[in-house]
Parts: structure tokens; C-alpha cells; sequence
């Protein structure tokens, strides 16, 4: 089964389509059959990061029904090795989309085959963009060291956090814990997940150790985007530890990924940047970075949809 | 998922082994003040305003009674956790080991820890007693300073870490030593930068009158 990469940031412009193109050209560069997915739904361009510039199918056809089968729309890129299931001319109600057809991709998703499969998200935190981060349990989380960003990839940690334990409550029982959530911490509680898992963890004991395990197989990865030379290079690992420490999740600090004036050009230039630029930093980042990631993923499991 | 902040033990909210020393426990606030702190990017909008005086509170009382040998022993016997400062820890500052140059982090050190130290340094000169009866004296020794020090609860280490003085000078200082005190002309200097680092205003005034207390004992 293909090794699943989602690459969600909370916030627009942090580098997640960028990742994901410059991730998806290493590995298809060290011979691995690599899919690019882009399931930033409604504002798709990792086309254009891959030089697709017209891509003759798109996601919406496989929704549409008008091509049945996700395999039949995948193109080629002009780099050996790598495909891409571009959104260009998705339509414009693709953003919403339904929950059957969502599962339905998540499905067709996890059928195909390929060694590598990288999902590049969305900002936000519709329930749409939560669902495809946690299709695998390697989720990538893409930040850069400003405020605006960092608070934006918190909001996504504590949604998608959210989302996965609403996973274990039925519809009804949810309710019930909403109220005693509200009940404890008053009407005005922040709805942080860590205050519902500590009256989860007093009034569902069972279903806390159910929680609880299914965390400890998570595998989350932390890239910080755009480090500029006076910003402080511990800041990923001191990220994490907030998380670790507050959340209780386990998110690992995968590297920095240095600022580089370059890959602005590259992208103006439609051109690969580690192609057009190898011998800089934010290049030698990115080769670090998937060096590192590719060995420390275990096993891969896609969630629920097999 | 794991313990709720205030339920951890004092160690645990400073990240440290109950068997850590003063200096550790030093950095681990220092750095777990450039998390908390509220003008920190790391924790931006992840507490409410509540929540993070909520936990700065609790690491200011964290740290301050581990970093006092006595509220520490006393905390550590309350709660069950061994591995007090004591012995070892006196040992391990005359046993330094040498520290590659680059692993020094400047700019941590002069950090927030440092605006808030110094803040609070202030207000517990304004409040004591002791301090204000002995910065009237007229003549100033060494003892005094020590006393001034101990006051403030501040270590020599610190001290000498602040002023890049020997430790061997400083203690010197403190215990009126006239054999192995330095040559007058550092003195002065030494005496003003000990001061300066405890925030004492008056430095300038108050070296002289040390000088001159000093001067005339040797006369005698």
C-alpha cells in the first residue's frame, strides 16, 4: 500500500503546495512511483508548481462521475516517475464537497497504486481538508515563524484533534458529552479538545484508553517554512513540546526549511525550483527533510475508509 | 491527554529531573519563559489571557522554590521527591567542565527572564528593610554586600556569571579578605558591577563609600 503524505497549514501562503511539489520531485527522483493530489479544493495550483500548465482532466470528473474510475485521471508530468490528480478546472462548487463523494474519494484513494501518495491540502479547517488529514496517520503540519501562521496551525491541531475523537461518540452521545463539557467549564468554555478530553477521561474511561491509543499511532511531522536568518531555529521543537505538553499529542519537529528569495522565481518561472536552484539552503532543506521523513515513517495504515 | 498543567509537580513544569541542579533549573525557566512568555511567537493565541498568567504564576513559584536550597529540601520531603540540591550540587560548581564556546546562547541569557528578574530584583529592594538601614551606613564592607546579596536571594554564581568577575574575587569581596583582594583600582570597579547586577541604584555612591571604608581599615 502507497506510503500516505497529507501537507495541511491552516493558513494560505505557508509553503504546503510548494512542500508538496518539491517532496513529490525528490521521491519520484529516487525512484519511487509518486502521485501528487490536489485536494485544495476550489484554489488548486499545484499544477502549475509541477508544469501542468493545461491539464486535460481533473478532480471534479472523477466526482462528476464522468470519468468512474480516480486511476483514469491522473496525468503525467514532464518528470519521470511523477503523476498529479490536478483540481484546475474543478467545478466551482467543488469546494463543498459532499460527504458520500468525500469518502468515496478517500476510498478510491487509498485503492490506488503507488508507492508515494501526497496530499496537498487546503487552508482552513473545513471538515473536508480534517477528513483528508487524517486519511493517513502521517500528516504533515507546514507553518512559518509568524504569528499569523503559527496561530492558524494551532487552530488546525485542535480541529483536527476534535474531529478524530468525535469519531469514537455517536451522534447522541456527543450531545451528551457537549453538555457535560459545558456543565464543567462553563458555558463559556473555549471548546478546546483538551478540556473535552479531560471530562472525557473522567466520565468515559473507556472510551479515554480508546482515544488515547489510537493518538499513540499518529505519526504527525512539524516543517517550518520560510526561516529567515534572525528567526529563532528552535522554535519548531519548542512548538512541539507546547503541543506535546498541553495537547498531548505527539507531533515531531521534522527540520526548518530556510527562506529563499529563489523560490519565488522558480515559481514565476514555472520551473522546479530544487531543479533550477539545487545548490541553495531551502533546496539542501528540502533534500534533508525528505531523507529524514521517508525513513522515519513506519507503517503505513489508512484509516476507517478500506 | 497527559496531566493537567497544575497538577504537575513543580519538576515537571520546569521540564527538569528532581535531581537537577540550580544551574539547570535556571535555564529550563529561561526557557520555558521564552515559551510562555506573552510576547512569545511559539505559544501566540494557543492560552487565553487566563490561562497563560495562569501558568507563569506557576512557574514563578516553581521556580522559586527550587532554586532556594532550604523551600526545595522542604518541598521535596512534602512531596516525596528525592534527589535534593544538597552536596552533589556544591560539588558540581567547583567541577566545571570545560563548554564549547559556541554552545553559549547569548542572547537567551539576556532575554525576558532577564527584564523580569530585574523587575523583581526592584521591588524587593524597595520593600526591604534591611536594605535601606544598610545602604544609609557610612561605611560599607564586604559582609554587607553579602548581606544585601543573600537578602535579594540572589546566588554568587549568578552574580559572577552577570560581571564576568572570578568567583574566587567575589567571594573574597564578601568576606573582607584584605590578603587576596585585588589591587585597588579593580576593586572599585568590581565592587560597582557587583552592585549594578543586584539593581542596586546608588552603585557609584555606594562603591565609593566601600572604597573608603576599605582604605582607611588597611590605614589602621
Amino acid at each position: 500500500m502507497a506510503h500516505i503524505w497529507p501537507i495541511g497549514g491552516g493558513k494560505g501562503g505557508s509553503g504546503k503546495s510548494f512542500l508538496a511539489s518539491s517532496m513529490g520531485h525528490l521521491l519520484a527522483k529516487s525512484g519511487k512511483k509518486t502521485l501528487l493530489i490536489d485536494l485544495d479544493l476550489g484554489a488548486a495550483n499545484l499544477h502549475t508548481m509541477v508544469d501542468v500548465p493545461y491539464p486535460e482532466k481533473c478532480f471534479s470528473d472523477f466526482v462528476c462521475k464522468k470519468i468512474p474510475d480516480l486511476e483514469d485521471i491522473v496525468l503525467q508530468t514532464p518528470f519521470s516517475n511523477l503523476f498529479l490528480i490536478s483540481g484546475a478546472h474543478d467545478n466551482l462548487d467543488i469546494a463543498n464537497l459532499q460527504y458520500e463523494k468525500k469518502i468515496k474519494t478517500l476510498r478510491a484513494i487509498a485503492k490506488l497504486n503507488y508507492d508515494y501518495i501526497i496530499l496537498d491540502l487546503g487552508a482552513g479547517t473545513a471538515f473536508n481538508t480534517l477528513d483528508f488529514f487524517l486519511a493517513s496517520r502521517n500528516g504533515i503540519f507546514i507553518t512559518t515563524p509568524e504569528p499569523t501562521s503559527i496561530e492558524n496551525v494551532y487552530r488546525l491541531i485542535r480541529a483536527i484533534y476534535l474531529r478524530r475523537i468525535r469519531h469514537f461518540f455517536s451522534t447522541n452521545d456527543f450531545k451528551a458529552l457537549e453538555k457535560k463539557v459545558r456543565e464543567h467549564l462553563g458555558d463559556d468554555s473555549f471548546y478546546k479538545p483538551e478540556h473535552i478530553v479531560s471530562v472525557i477521561k473522567k466520565y468515559f474511561p473507556e472510551k479515554y484508553e480508546l482515544i488515547k491509543k489510537d493518538f499513540s499511532f499518529f505519526r504527525f511531522k512539524l516543517i517550518l517554512n520560510q526561516l529567515r536568518k534572525q528567526d529563532n531555529p528552535l522554535l519548531g521543537e519548542q512548538i512541539c513540546k507546547v503541543i506535546k505538553k498541553h495537547l498531548g499529542i505527539s507531533v515531531e519537529f521534522a527540520g526548518n526549511i530556510a527562506y529563499d528569495e529563489h523560490v519565488h522565481d522558480a515559481i514565476c518561472q514555472r520551473v522546479s525550483f530544487l531543479e533550477r536552484y539545487p545548490h541553495t539552503h531551502a533546496a539542501n532543506d528540502l533534500r534533508v527533510l525528505n531523507r529524514k521523513m521517508s525513513n522515519a515513517f513506519g507503517e503505513q495504515l489508512m484509516l476507517n475508509y478500506i | 491527554m497527559e496531566k493537567d498543567f497544575d497538577q504537575m509537580n513543580y519538576y515537571e513544569i520546569l521540564d527538569v529531573k528532581p535531581s537537577a541542579s540550580t544551574a539547570e533549573i535556571r535555564s529550563a525557566y529561561n526557557e520555558a519563559l521564552q515559551i510562555y512568555q506573552p510576547e512569545s511567537l511559539v505559544s501566540y493565541s494557543f492560552f487565553s489571557r487566563e490561562e497563560r498568567n495562569k501558568i507563569l504564576s506557576l512557574l514563578e513559584k516553581a521556580y522559586l522554590t527550587l532554586i532556594n536550597e532550604v523551600q526545595r529540601d522542604k518541598y521535596d520531603t512534602e512531596t516525596n521527591l528525592k534527589g535534593s540540591s544538597g552536596s552533589a550540587e556544591k560539588d558540581a560548581i567547583i567541577k566545571k567542565e570545560p563548554m564549547n564556546i559556541f554552545e553559549i546562547n547569548r542572547q537567551a541569557f539576556n532575554s525576558v527572564a532577564r527584564k523580569n528578574h530585574t523587575a523583581e530584583l526592584k521591588t524587593k529592594i524597595s520593600q526591604s528593610q534591611l536594605i535601606k538601614e544598610i545602604l544609609s551606613r557610612q561605611e560599607i564592607k564586604g559582609a554587607d554586600l553579602k548581606a544585601i546579596r543573600n537578602e535579594l536571594g540572589v546566588d554568587i554564581e549568578t552574580i559572577h556569571k552577570e560581571t564576568k568577575i572570578r568567583l574566587e574575587c567575589l567571594i573574597c569581596i564578601e568576606a573582607d579578605d584584605r590578603e587576596k583582594l585585588p589591587a585597588a583600582v579593580f576593586l572599585k570597579g568590581f565592587v560597582k558591577a557587583y552592585l549594578k547586577s543586584l539593581c542596586i541604584e546608588s552603585a557609584d555612591v555606594i562603591s565609593a563609600l566601600y572604597m573608603s571604608s576599605i582604605t582607611t581599615q588597611k590605614l589602621t
